[in-house]
């Protein structure tokens, strides 16, 4: 019913002994004690409030078994600044007001971490479709495609090459 | 750090929220480690609509290793003092239904609480919640309000003796006799006028669910008395009501709002069933108790409201002036067991708006909520008022059809123009200037300009259409209309502290749910006091430091909150230049001294006085000399009270292109038109409007609480209530014309809450208007393709039978 | 929100290891693919089991083929990978179109072409397309046997396939025609990339610009699960594809052949104009894709 699970979360290696169906999410809240990830909705996966980086790639952590993550690498939002540097996608969320409760905020960003590795120029319609799966409440989402669109155009100018799973 | 010439209010600031929410280190109540180890609770919710409960069966949830205990109706109803208590009753004529934390004796809708389970950890409960056994004998379903109030409908308080609610009329007067003798003055006027439109408008049942859900995690200690830590827009309503419930003094309780919390829209102002048992239990069980809302619960127990029905008539002469309006208004009131708010107060409060920005003196308006086998309706942003706005924004569209005007010009006719006035219903609008803000709207959309192209692109086989929607929308409500209404007060509050070295503290007692508090606020402080606004730190929602307060909800926070922020600021400032005046042996008029980049001028000095730090540390650490009267203090709490409400006003339009052969429609534009009074940060009030028109939108088109023929609610997931995602929303563009408002310090008012209002009718008029050529009129929500075509269906057999 | 007791998580790197796992558990144990379903039902408590078997490590289950005239898709390639993989996926163009659009971008990280299959949802976009397409689906039954299956034997109706307990989806394979062929898939729902309240797919193989040699319709959103239009798709191999109206013509066939059936959203008789509506689109493009193969 338990299970010695092994896994690198922001860089750090975690090894930890949980039930099989704990959810990935209760692992990174819980047990990790990460609560900046957060959980929105029931059983149905569809908030995404929950988005974390599995070996790069955005997933619902509310979706996924904290076993299924062993040997893996979880990025959360806590590990997006490097060095206390705020990501390009962290300023320009706060330039371009892209955030008010911020309960949706840390899996927006986690999503469009990775969607702009996998699409550096998007156009607004490409940002649009690629964060249907990130319910957001409180901003209409205008800023948060302002910010996300921003944060492309910076990474592109300064050259930032896509970065690989961490 | 960003620096401003102007000043800091009106100063598109960066936020000062962002920096935490943006790495992950909000504190919202799920995060908080305030306990140890709390218990957890669950609740098992009836599966049944409407139902006796004949047996509970929790032996083997009991049993579950883990399981601390497990709790009925039955365990409670003679511990816990039922609602409703004084402090969560209006002081209006209407029905409030005794009810429990837990269903005792029967349930009334699908997803009440029956059965609470702690545990020592959540999957532990879940396992419990699932082991317990409940039978239910059913009893006949109430799920239609105009069935429920026949006089042989079955009820769903048969103690009440009636579905209905609250009812009342809302012209006239306050007696039968004015009222009748309003009504009859009103039918005369329909009598003769020339035109009269009459339809029946229907606004479904949604409503604006936040983010994070409700929870709540307390812990009781006789020493200590009752800490309770909750999602909640009113943690001093919320105190009230523990200390009264449970026999504990006041200043025993005390109650915080997290730092953080996602949103509530409303969702979060009333008494609910559920904290009211996490208090319970921590005072039963001697332990800290958390109970974290699911989704699931959260769509079938709160979060419902609209749904109305509005039997909606005007009045009008052949160019358009509306003489007169009659509105019957039929609320689907649910439960109806909801602390503060009862279901009713929302429509209600609508329902006294209906006439909105329109010059209506006479009117014939009722509102009646009827209980029925559905989850309370509980407060939505827009509160009560959306499907109100809805129909007489389509109703007036109706009347331009008839008599051949352009809605446009119809609109503006019969605005009202002068101000401040009451309506109809006598609720007072204080100041503004609604004319200019739609004049604003019109001219950027040049509605000439717009009817040339339609026509040209009808003709190509195009059909695209303009629609407009208006409101009318509170900026808090003040305590001569909250006092005889909800027995409670409207005020704003907050106090200032600055120490010794020069920065300040502003605690106030309303709990923000992103609205942006720690910024304005300190961006009001920061100019009153010459500082920057990282000088300035805000404390909210904690009942321990911060003074007695409503609430963040209703828009309340730009008018109310903001004004005593300014008072407490100012006051602060007096008293600075009391003392720089006497240590420079100048005259103390506030008038001469300027607060400035962290100093203190004077106007015959080209040097400043003294740093603010410095006087600061003057008064508080060496209260030597000091001017007669004056003490070392330098916090100060303010109390701002309007006698009227205020109000903000906007003005929508929509552009759609729709396509008549499958009822699709897409929104090409979307403009609002807004008087906010003053702004102090225009990125805020951007925001806001933009995420409220997109609640507005997605309320029209996509959210849905529906209920099947047995009462099961079918939409208790985000899979079926769905939400608007970035892909389903437009850019929102936004224009200004500001007003001051006259009764705020600062001139602010108050914005957010009526910002879905009018985003239906603008919806919907604009969708009508693309396709008038095929003759449809849209009167019941939800708008969606399926529907527009099913319209367009109705209409063609029409015209070819 | 939170599953039921699990015993046992395995997480084999073969199919072997994967059976063999299975067969250890002694029952009340499930495979898991991408999870994008079976979590919804472990986390709702509508299933449960004892043995939980994720196949996310089976890399011979993953991967998209186009050689020697087949198109093979493992299981468990992900939805994402599925749409990236357009260019080889050849005629079966339908498949990348549903996976493109599935739930979102967090969804086809995850989800699988073969855990839709098996789940086969009444509302899903995987099934529809793999059945225009004509696919064979291999299984491995848990006695060890392999077996070939066609699509249309293989979805048997809502939540209900040719696996019984302990088999093992392994893939999906498809001929490739030799001539000029493509496929498409469209959907509708109530918000942008919702589960299909309606979703059509149409293949078809050319015997020249003006004629079909063969053609599948697929309508999915119908209370018996994703089905074939068979008499749309005889008046679509005997219509001449220059002619707007016989496309036009096919596609009401379809909607007068498909029973709809109201559900709480969305109308039966919306549902039949969608179906007539997507299944000229469709069809559209389908011909207009195969066309651009004739040189």
């Amino acid at each position: 019913m338990t299970r010695e699970i092994s896994v690198t979360v922001n860089g750090t290696v975690h090894r930890k002994s949980v039930p099989v169906r704990l959810l990935l999410v209760d692992f990174i809240r819980d047990v990790l004690e990460l609560t900046g990830t957060h959980q929105a909705c029931t059983y149905e996966g569809v908030c995404g409030a929950c988005t974390v980086q599995l070996n790069g790639e955005a997933v619902k952590s509310c979706m996924m078994l904290a076993v299924q993550a062993d040997g893996q690498q979880v990025t959360t939002i806590e590990g997006l600044a490097k060095d206390g540097a705020l990501h390009p996608l962290q300023k320009a969320f706060k330039e371009h007001h892209g955030l008010q409760c911020g309960f949706c905020t840390s899996g927006m960003i986690m999503n469009a971490e990775e969607f702009l590795r996998v699409n550096p120029r998007p156009t607004e319609e490409e940002i649009r479709h690629a964060l249907i799966g990130n319910i957001c409440r409180c901003t209409g989402y205008q800023g948060i495609v302002a910010a996300v669109s921003a944060a492309a155009e910076e990474m592109s100018a300064a050259g930032t090459p896509a970065r690989s799973g961490s | 750090m960003t620096t401003v010439e102007k000043g800091w209010i009106g100063a598109r600031y960066r936020r000062r929220e962002d920096l935490r929410l943006l790495t992950g280190k909000g504190q919202y109540l799920a995060d908080l480690r305030v306990v140890r180890d709390p218990l957890v609770v669950k609740f098992v919710r009836s599966s049944v609509a409407h139902a006796k409960i004949s047996s509970i069966d929790v032996s083997a949830a009991a049993q579950l290793p883990g399981v601390v205990a497990v709790l009925t109706g039955a365990d409670i109803r003679d511990k816990i003092r039922p609602l409703p208590t004084p402090s969560t009753v209006p002081l209006l004529p209407g029905h409030y239904p005794t009810h429990w934390p837990l269903a005792v004796d029967r349930v009334k809708f699908h997803g009440e609480p029956v059965v609470a389970v702690v545990a020592t950890d959540k999957y532990t409960a879940e396992d419990a919640v699932e082991l317990v056994r409940v039978e239910y004998e059913d009893l006949p379903l109430i799920m239609n309000p105009e069935k429920a109030m026949a006089p042989d409908s079955p009820l769903v308080h048969p103690d009440i003796g009636t579905n209905v609610m609250f009812n009342m009329v809302l012209t006239g007067g306050l007696t039968e006799a004015e009222q009748s003798a309003n009504k009859a003055r009103v039918d005369a006027i329909f009598a003769n006028a020339d035109v009269v439109i009459k339809d029946r408008f229907y606004g479904h049942r949604c409503g604006v669910t936040p983010m994070e859900t409700r929870g709540a995690v307390a812990s009781w200690d006789a020493e200590a008395g009752l800490r309770v830590w909750m999602s909640t827009q009113r943690p001093h309503i919320d105190r009230l009501v523990f200390s009264e419930l449970f026999d504990i003094p006041q200043n025993q309780v005390q109650v915080s709002a997290p730092r953080d919390q996602g949103g509530a829209f409303g969702v979060k102002a009333p008494v609910y069933r559920e904290p009211l048992m996490i208090v319970y239990l921590t005072k039963l069980l001697g332990r800290p108790v958390q109970w974290i809302e699911t989704r699931e619960e959260h769509l079938m127990a709160v979060s419902q409201e609209r749904d109305q029905i509005h039997e909606l008539e005007l009045a009008a002469d052949k160019q358009g002036q509306i003489l007169g309006l009659r509105d019957r208004v039929i609320a689907d009131n649910g439960d109806s067991c909801e602390g503060v708010f009862w279901g009713f107060i929302m429509p209600f409060y609508g329902a006294a708006l209906v006439p909105n920005a329109y010059h209506i003196p006479d009117c014939d308006i009722s509102i009646t909520a009827v209980a029925t086998n559905k989850s309370a309706l509980s407060p939505a942003r827009a509160f009560g008022s959306l499907p109100g706005r809805f129909a007489l924004d389509r109703a007036i569209d109706m009347l331009a059809r008839r008599i051949g005007k352009d809605a446009a010009d119809v609109r503006r006719m019969n605005l009202i123009t002068q101000l401040p006035c009451n309506i109809a219903t006598g609720v007072h609008y204080d100041s503004g200037n609604f004319v200019a803000v739609w004049d604003k709207l019109v001219q950027e959309i040049d509605v000439p300009k717009f009817r040339k192209e339609q026509q040209v692109a009808r003709a190509q086989g195009r059909y695209i259409g303009l629609g407009f929607g208006v409101a009318v929308h509170a900026s808090g409500v003040a305590s001569e209309a909250l006092v005889p209404m909800e027995g409670q007060p409207g005020y704003g509050s907050a106090t200032l502290k600055m120490d010794s070295s020069g920065t300040v503290t502003v605690f106030e007692g309303d709990a923000p749910q992103g609205q942006g508090h720690e910024t304005t606020m300190a961006q009001i402080a920061a100019e009153i006091l010459g500082l920057h606004p990282e000088d300035v730190t805000v404390r909210v929602g904690d009942t321990n430091n911060t003074p007695f307060a409503s609430g963040t909800f209703g828009a309340r926070g730009g008018s109310y909150t903001a004004s005593a922020v300014a008072m407490a600021a100012k006051a602060i400032r007096d008293k600075i230049v009391k003392v720089v005046a006497h240590d420079n042996k100048l005259e103390a008029d506030p008038a001469h001294f300027r607060f400035e980049a962290k100093s203190i001028w004077h106007k015959d000095r080209a040097e400043a006085l003294t740093t603010i730090a410095s006087i600061c540390n003057r008064i508080i650490m060496k209260p030597l000399d000091l001017p007669p009267g004056a003490d070392a203090s330098l916090e100060h709490t303010a109390f701002f009270e309007a006698k009227e409400p205020m109000m903000a006003f906007s003005a929508h339009a929509a552009f759609v292109e729709a396509d008549p052969s499958s009822g699709e429609f897409k929104i090409l534009r979307y403009i609002s038109s807004e008087d906010v009074g003053r702004v102090i940060n225009p990125l805020i009030v951007e925001g806001q409007v933009r995420g409220g028109v997109v609640q507005g939108l997605s309320n029209a088109m996509f959210e849905e609480f529906i209920y099947d023929e047995n009462g099961q609610q079918l939409t208790t997931s985000m899979e079926n209530y769905m939400l608007a995602s970035a892909a389903d929303a437009p850019n929102i563009e936004i224009l200004h014309a500001d007003t001051p408002c006259e009764h705020t310090p600062l001139g602010t008012r108050g914005m957010g809450e009526g910002v879905p209002g009018p985003v239906p009718g603008a919806l919907c008029n604009a969708i009508c208007d693309a396709l008038e050529p095929f003759g449809i009129e849209i009167r019941d929500l939800p708008v969606r393709p399926d529907r527009v075509w099913a319209l367009l269906q109705a209409a063609k057999r029409r015209a070819a039978g | 929100m939170y599953p039921a007791t699990i015993d046992q998580y395995h997480r084999p790197k073969t199919v072997d290891e994967a059976r063999s796992a299975y067969a250890a558990a002694g029952g009340e144990a499930m495979y898991i693919a991408g999870g994008m379903s079976l979590m919804q039902a472990m986390k709702s408590r509508v299933l449960s089991c004892r043995a939980l078997i994720d196949l996310s490590q089976v890399s011979e289950l993953r991967g998209v083929e186009n050689s020697a005239g087949r198109l093979r898709i493992g299981a468990m390639t992900r939805y994402r990978a599925v749409g990236e993989a357009r260019a080889a996926l050849g005629p079966f163009q339908a498949l990348a179109d549903a996976a493109d659009r599935v739930g979102d971008r967090q969804v086809r990280n995850r989800g699988t072409v073969g855990g839709s299959l098996s789940w086969n949802f009444v509302v899903a976009c995987t099934p529809v397309a793999a059945l225009a397409c004509g696919a064979t689906v291999s299984i491995l039954r848990v006695d060890g046997r392999r077996e070939s299956v066609s699509i249309d034997d293989f979805l048997q109706g809502p939540m209900t396939t040719a696996l019984g307990e302990g088999d093992l989806l392994l893939g999906i394979e498809m001929a490739v025609p030799a001539g000029p062929a493509s496929s498409a898939y469209g959907k509708w729902g109530v918000v942008t990339d919702a589960l299909p309240t309606i979703g059509v797919a149409v293949f078809v193989e050319l015997a020249s610009a003006s004629a079909c040699r063969n053609a599948r319709i697929a309508v999915v959103g119908l209370p018996g699960g994703p089905a074939r239009a068979a008499k749309a798709e005889a008046r679509l191999k005997s219509a001449n594809l220059d002619d707007a109206a016989a496309f036009a013509a096919c596609a009401k066939e379809a909607a007068a052949e498909c029973e709809t059936a109201a559900d709480p959203w969305v109308g039966a008789d919306y549902k039949s104009h969608l179906i007539e509506r997507l299944c000229l689109e469709m069809i559209g493009t389908a011909v207009r894709r195969a066309r651009s193969q004739l040189s």
